[in-house]
């Protein structure tokens, strides 16, 4: 239970439903940004910043104007902290839905060339590469893997 | 003010609201009303995905056909999409005052804020309807309905598939929101809603107001940007 709740219903033992009702003041306010933000919107539309610099100010007053409707005109800001965690919780997949579909979308095809001019033989994957990234295990040579052992060993005492 | 307020603390609010009472299984009305604000809460969610995957399709097929988008969106009309906004924005904001005076037990001007609530979202759809009529029309269709000339980008259509799509389901968003706040109004004129009990004007706004939320981003990525 939010604080606000909680202060407001104390003296109140009826079992009732006591609103919390916010100042007419606090309205008004919120209407006149949201008129005001929606004239700067399409304002900074004329404006040539680039298309990024645009789509950067569009989606930023955008999300001011979506925070002011949610805090005030939704109550989140006087309500219970779990129903705000729900709606950012719908943000945060929301996120996870564009960014990871577009993380595939942005780069498919990009590999396309490479494999065309070296296509693979699925029965040999590996096939005439022995050097580089692809390469083939080398032979373990035991002279140089005697040592290793020993490195992690060192810092045993200090613990 | 204060004489206000005394007069407001006089209300024999036994007599408000008489047809509503506390379900056996809830300890109190405010319990009773947080369990029916969180289930809004969680369906909004569900409509925030929705729409989410429209936006998902609109920044992919942007970023595919990035000059169709461009030159695509300068055939819709900003001023008309402005004064949606500002329409809707504006019915926002009364519904917000008519959970305010439900919660004051001002019936009558619940009534009337209600009344124009619809009234703006009404007034949402004729400029909708306008612009669509000006789109087919122009024959700014849909995919392969998309019969507009003078291009010089060649997938337009795929801006106006996800345009209407879009702005289609949000607007039968807006009709069924018009259905709610109607449902609400005729309740409210039966006196039903008071201080003691107005969760379905509170939740039909939050729905009124995640309508307005969702249109706050559709505007500007459709009209102003492309």
């Amino acid at each position: 239970m939010s604080t606000s709740h909680a202060e407001h219903e104390h003296g109140h033992n009826d079992g009732d439903h006591h609103p919390h009702v916010l100042p007419m003041s606090m309205y008004l306010a919120t209407w006149g940004t949201l008129l005001f933000l929606t004239v700067v919107t399409v304002g900074a539309s004329y404006v040539n910043l680039g298309h990024t610099g645009n789509l950067i100010v569009a989606l930023l007053i955008a999300t001011i104007k979506a925070s002011v409707v949610a805090l005030i005109f939704m109550h989140l800001k006087w309500d219970h902290k779990f129903h705000s965690i729900i709606f950012f919780s719908s943000l945060l997949f929301l996120a996870v839905f564009i960014g990871i579909t577009m993380s595939d979308t942005q780069y498919r095809g990009e590999l396309d060339g490479i494999e065309n001019e070296h296509p693979i033989d699925i029965k040999d994957p590996f096939k005439g590469q022995t050097k580089g990234d692809f390469a083939l295990p080398k032979a373990v040579d035991t002279a140089a893997a005697a040592p290793a052992p020993a490195a992690p060993a060192a810092p045993a005492p200090a613990r | 003010m204060s004489a206000k307020a005394d007069a407001a603390e006089h209300v024999d609010t036994s007599k408000l609201s008489p047809q509503f009472q506390v379900a056996h299984h809830f300890d109190t009305a405010t319990t009773q009303f947080d369990a029916g604000r969180m289930g809004v809460w969680l369906f909004l969610v569900t409509e925030i995905l929705l729409f989410g995957g429209l936006f998902c399709a609109f920044a992919i097929f942007r970023s595919k056909y990035f000059d169709s988008f461009v030159e695509a969106h300068h055939h819709l009309d900003r001023v008309m999409g402005g004064i949606n906004t500002l329409v809707l924005i504006c019915s926002s904001f009364t519904m917000a005052l008519a959970v305010r005076s439900a919660q004051k037990n001002e019936t009558k001007k619940t009534t009337a804020l209600l009344a124009i609530t619809l009234a703006c979202a009404a007034g949402f759809l004729v400029v909708k309807y306008f612009e669509y009529g000006h789109k087919f029309h122009d024959g700014l269709l849909p995919g392969r309905f998309f019969s507009a000339e003078g291009f010089e980008s060649g997938h337009a259509g795929i801006f106006f598939s996800i345009y209407f799509m879009m702005t289609g389901i949000h607007g039968l968003h807006v009709v069924i929101g018009m259905a709610l706040i109607m449902w609400i109004l005729l309740r409210n004129m039966k006196s039903e809603f008071s201080q003691r009990y107005y969760a379905p004007v509170e939740n039909v706004g939050l729905y009124w107001h995640l309508v307005d939320l969702v249109w706050i981003y559709l505007f500007p990525l459709l009209y102003l940007v492309g």
